[in-house]
C-alpha cells in the first residue's frame, strides 16, 4: 500500500420520491434530503434525474433483482429503494493513488478496493436507524405532510452523517451481526430470572434486552430490531456513555449504608440524576416490529457496571419519575450482583485472543442468529483497528460477495501476492473466514491448520462437506 | 507448494507472440507499420496511404451478407421476453448515439435505446468522469467508450465486468481490424452523424461470430492460443517452408498457418510480434469467412489493431488444399503482393506435400485429444495450462461431466482467472471446492494452471496429480507447443 493513497469520501447522499409529480422545472420537489447542502439545486436535480434515467433504463431489460451501483472511473454511487418510490442514493469518491509514468503523474482510482455489498449495507444501515427512531419514509409522510417528513430526514440524517467512518467499513457491515458472550448455566440463569420477574412485576415493559459489554446476553425483540438496536448501543449510545462515566467515575450510589448491596445502577436513556429530577425528561421512543405492525415504544437504558439493559416499554403509557424511581430501585442491586459475577466468571474463562501478530486470525458470522466473532477486530465499534494486513479483510469481502456461487456449501483457499493466507468455508448459512501469515506454508499446512482452529473454535459446529 | 516450481513445461526463450497479461491496458497499440515501410523503403507515404484506405470501400470483400432490410413489423423488443432473456446483449453505436450494431434484433427498431445509453455516457462524462458499469439484480451494464464509438455489453453470465470490458474492446478491435482506427477517427471527425453501417456491411456476422467465439474458447479468458499437437519436427519443416518460400518477397510480416481455431506454425519478420488479441482476430476472420473455403484465394486487407491501429496488411488467405483443411495467412506490407504471394503459397504447398506434413496435419486435426481419464489422471476432470513466456496454452479434450455442461466449465475458469488476476489484489495460488467441482489455480512466474477435479479432492491428492500433471506436460511440451519462433 502507497502511503498517499486517499481515503474514501462521501461525494454526496440524497433521498428523492420518484413518483412526486413534477412539472417541468419543479423537478427539485422530488428531493426529500440532499447533502451536502453547498451543491446547489441545479446539481441536486441533475444527480437525481442521471439516477432516475438509470432506474428506468435498467428497468427495461427487467433485472431479478434490484437496482444496486453504478461504476464509474471516479466514483462509485449506491442505491436502496427501501420503501416503494423512496430511493436512497450514497455517492462516494474512490480512493486514488498519485503513480508517476515516464516522468508524467497520473491518479489511478482503485475501483476494487469499493466493494458494493459494505456501501450498501451501510446505505441500508442509515435507513434503518431513521426507521428505528422515526418510523417508516410514507408513514410520516402520511401521517403529516412532505414538509415534516424533509425536516425529520434532515434533522436525522444531517447528524448521522458525519457519525459515518467510512474508511473504516468492512465484512462487518455486511454481516451487521451481534457479538454474543457465552455464559455458564448459573450465570445465563441469573439473567433470565432477573428479566422474568422484571417483566412479571412490571407488565408495561413489553420486552428486555440484555448486554455485557459490547456483547449480547439476551434479547426478547425481534431479531432484525435487536440488529439495529445493537448497533445503536455499542456504536453511538454505550461509547458516549463511557466516556462521561470515565470522567465522573463509576461510584457505587449510597455508600452510606453498609448493609445493603452495592448499587452502581443508573438510567443512561431517562432521567439522569433521580435525586434532583422533577420531571423524566425526554425519553427517547423508537419504532418496533416495522415490517409487520409497527408500534411505538419507549426505550430505556439502565446500566450498572459493565452491564446494560434495555427496557422496551409501551409507547402510549405516561411515564413517571416514581416509577424511574421504583425501577432503580428493583434493578440496581440486582444487576450490581448479576455484573460482577459475570465480570468475574469473564477473567476466569474467557480467554483474551493471542495478539501476537502472526497468530491466525478468524471471523465466523452465522446468518440464522446474526451470530459474529472476529479475532480480526480489535473491538466491536469499527474504529478500523484490525490485527491483519488490510488486503486480506478485503480479500474476505470478496470471497463473501462471491459466495453465491459455491452454493450450499463450499471452501476456499487463496496465497496473497504477499504471502498471506486467506481461508473461506461456507455451509448453510454459516461463514467462517481466517487469515494465516505463514511464509513457506504448503496449501497442505494450510488446510490441516484450520481443521485445527475448526476443532478449538468451533465446537460442535458441523461444516458440509469438509 | 511442494511440487517444484523450476518445471514450466512449454517455455522458451524466444516467442513469435508479444506475451501478456490479460487485463492489461487495453488502450496499448503500437504502430509498426510505418517502422517497416521505412525500414524497406517501401514507396507509399503515410499520406498515400490513408488515401488508399479511403479507396477501399469498395474492396473490402467482407461484404459477404446483404443488409437484411428492416421489416414490416416495429416490434418493441423491450416487451419482447425472448429477446429480453437472452444472456448477453452487446450494443454498439457513435458517440452521438447512431446505432451501429446489435448482437440480437434489428438495431433500428429501438433506435431510442440507443439514445439513452449515448446520454448516460455522455452525463457521466460531463462531470469529467466515465461511466464503467451499472449493476441490477443478475444484470450487469458495462459501458466502454473508445472514441469515437460507445460499447455496451447488457450481461446476466457471471463474467465480471473486467471481462466483459475485454469482450467489448475485442468487439472494437474487429470494426478497427475492418477500417482502422485511424480512418475510423477521420470519419467521424468530419461527419459527426454517420452512419457507420454503410461501411460495416457484412461485418456484423464478424461481431457475432467473435462474441460467441469469445464466450466459448478459454484461449480468450487466457489470453493465449492453443496449437495442434504435432511432433516438433513436423512443425519445423512446415515452418522452413513458409520461410523458404516466401524468402524472396519482400516485406512479409507474419506467415500464420492455422487449422480449427489452433495454430500450426507462426513465422515472424525479425523484431516484430503479434499480440494474441490480433491472433484470436485473425482465427475469427477465417472461421467466420465461409467465402475461404470456396475461392481458391483472398486478398484481404486487415488491420491488426495491437500491431498498427494506423494501417492496413494485406493478407494472402487460403486454405492449403482440397485434402487439408488448414487455412494459410501472408501478411504483407504491400498492397500489390497478391501474385507473389499466391506463387509463394503453391510452393509451400508442394514443399509440404514432399515433406508428407499435410498427411501429418490430417492426421492431427482427426485425433482426438485424450480426456484427463485417458492421460491416467481419474481424479483430475480437465485443465488449462498456460505457458506464459509464449503466450501458448492446452487443454484435454472434455471428458464427463463436461462433454455436455462446458458452459459451467468455462465459467469456473473465468473465475478463476479473475481471481488471480485481479488487478489489485492478485494472488498467487487459489483452491477452492464446492459439491459440485474442486478446482486448482496456480500463477507462477512462468506458467498458469487451472486444474478442475472431483469435489472431494484432499489438497494433498490435489498437489499430487498437479505434479504429475506438470511433468506429463513436460515429456510433450515439443508436440504440444511450438517452442521455437522462427523468422523470415
Amino acid at each position: 500500500m502507497t502511503a498517499n493513497k486517499s481515503d474514501i469520501e462521501l461525494k454526496n447522499f440524497f433521498i428523492f420520491n420518484s413518483s412526486y409529480d413534477s412539472k417541468e422545472g419543479e423537478e427539485y420537489n422530488k428531493v426529500l434530503y440532499y447533502y451536502p447542502p453547498t451543491d446547489d439545486i441545479n446539481t441536486q436535480v441533475n444527480n437525481v434525474g442521471l439516477v432516475e434515467a438509470i432506474i428506468k433504463f435498467t428497468g427495461n431489460f427487467k433485472p431479478d433483482g434490484p437496482l444496486n451501483s453504478l461504476h464509474t472511473l471516479k466514483k462509485r454511487q449506491l442505491y436502496f429503494e427501501p420503501e416503494d418510490h423512496y430511493w436512497m442514493v450514497m455517492t462516494l469518491n474512490l480512493p486514488f493513488m498519485n503513480k508517476s509514468r515516464n516522468g508524467s503523474t497520473y491518479l489511478e482510482y482503485v475501483e476494487e478496493e469499493v466493494h458494493d455489498s459494505i456501501y450498501k449495507a451501510v446505505l441500508k444501515q442509515a435507513y434503518s436507524m431513521y426507521r428505528l427512531f422515526s418510523g417508516t419514509y410514507s408513514s410520516t409522510d402520511q401521517q403529516n405532510n412532505v414538509a415534516a417528513l424533509r425536516s425529520k430526514l434532515d434533522h436525522f440524517y444531517s447528524a448521522y452523517l458525519k457519525t459515518l467512518k467510512l474508511s473504516n467499513c468492512d465484512i462487518l457491515n455486511v454481516f451487521s451481526g451481534i457479538h454474543f458472550l457465552p455464559l455458564d448455566k448459573q450465570n445465563f440463569l441469573n439473567v433470565q430470572c432477573f428479566i422474568n420477574a422484571l417483566e412479571c412485576n412490571y407488565p408495561i415493559i413489553k420486552n428486555v434486552s440484555f448486554l455485557f459489554n459490547d456483547s449480547l446476553i439476551w434479547s426478547g425483540i425481534e431479531p432484525d430490531d435487536t440488529q439495529v438496536i445493537y448497533q445503536y448501543l455499542i456504536s453511538t449510545l454505550l461509547p458516549a456513555n463511557i466516556e462521561t462515566e470515565l470522567q465522573g467515575g463509576s461510584i457505587p450510589r449510597n455508600p452510606s449504608s453498609p448493609f445493603s448491596s452495592l448499587h452502581y445502577g443508573r438510567f443512561i436513556t431517562g432521567p439522569s440524576n433521580l435525586k434532583t429530577a422533577d420531571s423524566v425528561g425526554k425519553v427517547p421512543k423508537i419504532y418496533l416490529n416495522n415490517e409487520k405492525d409497527a408500534a411505538v415504544y419507549y426505550f430505556i437504558v439502565y446500566r450498572a457496571l459493565n452491564a446494560s439493559i434495555c427496557l422496551f416499554i409501551n409507547g402510549d403509557v405516561t411515564l413517571t419519575v416514581e416509577l424511574f424511581k421504583e425501577l432503580d430501585e428493583f434493578m440496581g442491586p440486582k444487576l450490581s450482583s448479576i455484573a460482577s459475577d459475570i465480570a468475574e466468571y469473564c477473567t476466569r474463562h474467557i480467554i483474551p485472543p493471542n495478539t501476537s501478530d502472526s497468530s491466525p486470525r478468524f471471523i465466523y458470522f452465522n446468518k440464522l442468529n446474526l451470530a459474529y466473532k472476529s479475532t480480526v477486530h480489535l473491538d466491536h465499534r469499527q474504529t478500523g483497528n484490525i490485527a491483519c494486513n488490510k488486503e486480506a479483510v478485503q480479500i474476505i469481502a470478496d470471497m463473501n460477495s462471491k459466495k453465491d456461487l459455491l452454493g450450499y456449501a463450499g471452501e476456499t483457499i487463496v496465497k496473497t501476492m504477499n504471502d498471506y493466507w486467506v481461508v473461506g468455508k461456507v455451509s448453510n448459512l454459516r461463514e467462517f473466514y481466517v487469515v494465516l501469515q505463514h511464509k513457506n506454508a504448503s496449501l497442505i499446512d494450510i488446510s490441516d491448520e484450520v481443521k485445527k482452529i475448526c476443532d478449538s473454535e468451533l465446537k460442535g459446529i458441523f461444516f458440509h462437506p469438509m | 507448494m511442494a511440487t517444484n516450481c523450476e518445471i514450466e513445461p512449454g517455455a522458451a526463450v524466444e516467442s513469435a507472440l508479444v506475451t501478456t497479461d490479460s487485463y492489461e491496458n487495453f488502450q496499448q497499440m503500437s504502430s509498426s507499420l510505418e517502422e517497416i515501410k521505412n525500414s524497406n523503403y517501401a514507396a507509399a507515404t503515410p499520406e498515400e496511404f490513408l488515401d488508399n484506405c479511403n479507396n477501399l470501400d469498395n474492396d473490402i470483400h467482407l461484404t459477404c451478407s446483404p443488409v437484411t432490410s428492416s421489416s414490416s413489423r416495429d416490434e418493441d423488443y423491450l416487451q419482447d421476453e425472448e429477446w429480453l432473456s437472452k444472456s448477453k446483449h452487446v450494443f454498439v453505436l457513435s458517440s452521438a448515439g447512431k446505432p451501429i450494431y446489435s448482437r440480437y434484433g434489428n438495431e433500428d427498431r429501438f433506435a431510442s435505446y440507443f439514445g439513452i445509453m449515448q446520454a448516460l455516457v455522455s452525463f457521466v462524462q460531463a462531470d469529467d468522469d466515465s461511466i464503467r458499469s451499472i449493476h441490477a439484480g443478475d444484470r450487469k451494464f458495462v459501458f466502454l467508450f473508445k472514441e469515437p464509438l460507445i460499447l455496451v455489453a447488457v450481461s446476466k453470465t457471471e463474467e465480471c465486468t473486467i471481462q466483459l470490458t475485454a469482450q467489448l474492446n475485442y468487439v472494437f478491435n474487429q470494426i478497427a481490424s475492418t477500417l482502422t482506427l485511424s480512418r475510423l477517427v477521420k470519419i467521424y471527425e468530419q461527419r459527426r452523424n454517420y452512419d457507420l453501417r454503410r461501411l460495416l456491411t457484412g461485418v456484423d456476422r464478424f461481431i457475432d461470430h467473435l462474441l460467441d467465439f469469445s464466450e466459448n474458447e478459454p484461449a480468450f479468458t487466457l489470453g493465449a492460443v492453443q496449437c495442434l499437437p504435432l511432433a516438433a519436427s513436423v512443425r519445423d519443416s512446415i515452418s522452413t517452408a513458409i520461410v523458404q518460400s516466401c524468402s524472396k518477397i519482400k516485406n512479409v510480416v507474419f506467415g500464420i498457418l492455422l487449422a480449427k481455431s489452433q495454430l500450426i506454425t507462426l513465422v515472424r519478420m525479425k523484431k516484430y510480434y503479434i499480440h494474441p488479441h490480433d491472433l484470436h482476430l485473425i482465427f475469427n476472420l477465417v472461421q467466420a469467412s465461409e467465402s475461404f473455403k470456396t475461392i481458391e484465394s483472398c486478398w484481404a486487407p486487415l488491420c491488426l489493431p495491437r500491431f498498427d491501429s494506423s494501417g492496413f496488411l494485406y493478407g494472402h488467405v487460403s486454405y492449403l488444399a482440397e485434402d487439408c483443411q488448414a487455412c494459410l495467412l501472408l501478411l504483407t506490407v504491400e498492397g500489390d503482393a497478391f501474385h507473389s504471394l499466391s506463387e509463394a503459397k503453391q510452393r509451400i504447398v508442394e514443399r509440404l506435400r514432399r515433406g508428407n506434413c499435410l498427411e501429418a496435419i490430417n492426421a492431427s486435426l482427426t485425433t482426438r485429444e485424450e480426456t484427463c481419464m485417458e492421460m491416467g489422471f481419474p481424479e483430475l476432470r480437465h485443465y488449462l495450462y498456460k505457458c506464459k513466456s509464449t503466450a501458448q496454452f492446452y487443454q484435454p479434450t472434455k471428458g464427463a461431466p463436461y462433454s455436455i455442461n462446458c458452459k459451467r466449465l468455462l465459467n469456473l475458469y473465468k473465475q478463476a482467472h479473475y481471481k488471480l488476476h485481479c488487478p489489485t489484489r492478485p494472488l498467487k495460488l487459489l483452491f477452492e471446492r464446492n459439491g459440485n467441482d474442486a478446482l486448482l489455480a496456480w500463477d507462477t512466474p512462468g506458467f498458469e494452471l487451472y486444474a478442475v477435479l472431483e469435489p472431494l479432492t484432499e489438497t494433498s491428492s490435489a498437489i499430487t496429480t498437479v505434479g504429475r500433471l506438470l511433468s506429463w506436460i513436460k515429456k510433450r511440451e515439443d508436440k504440444l507447443f511450438q517452442l521455437n519462433a522462427p523468422t523470415f
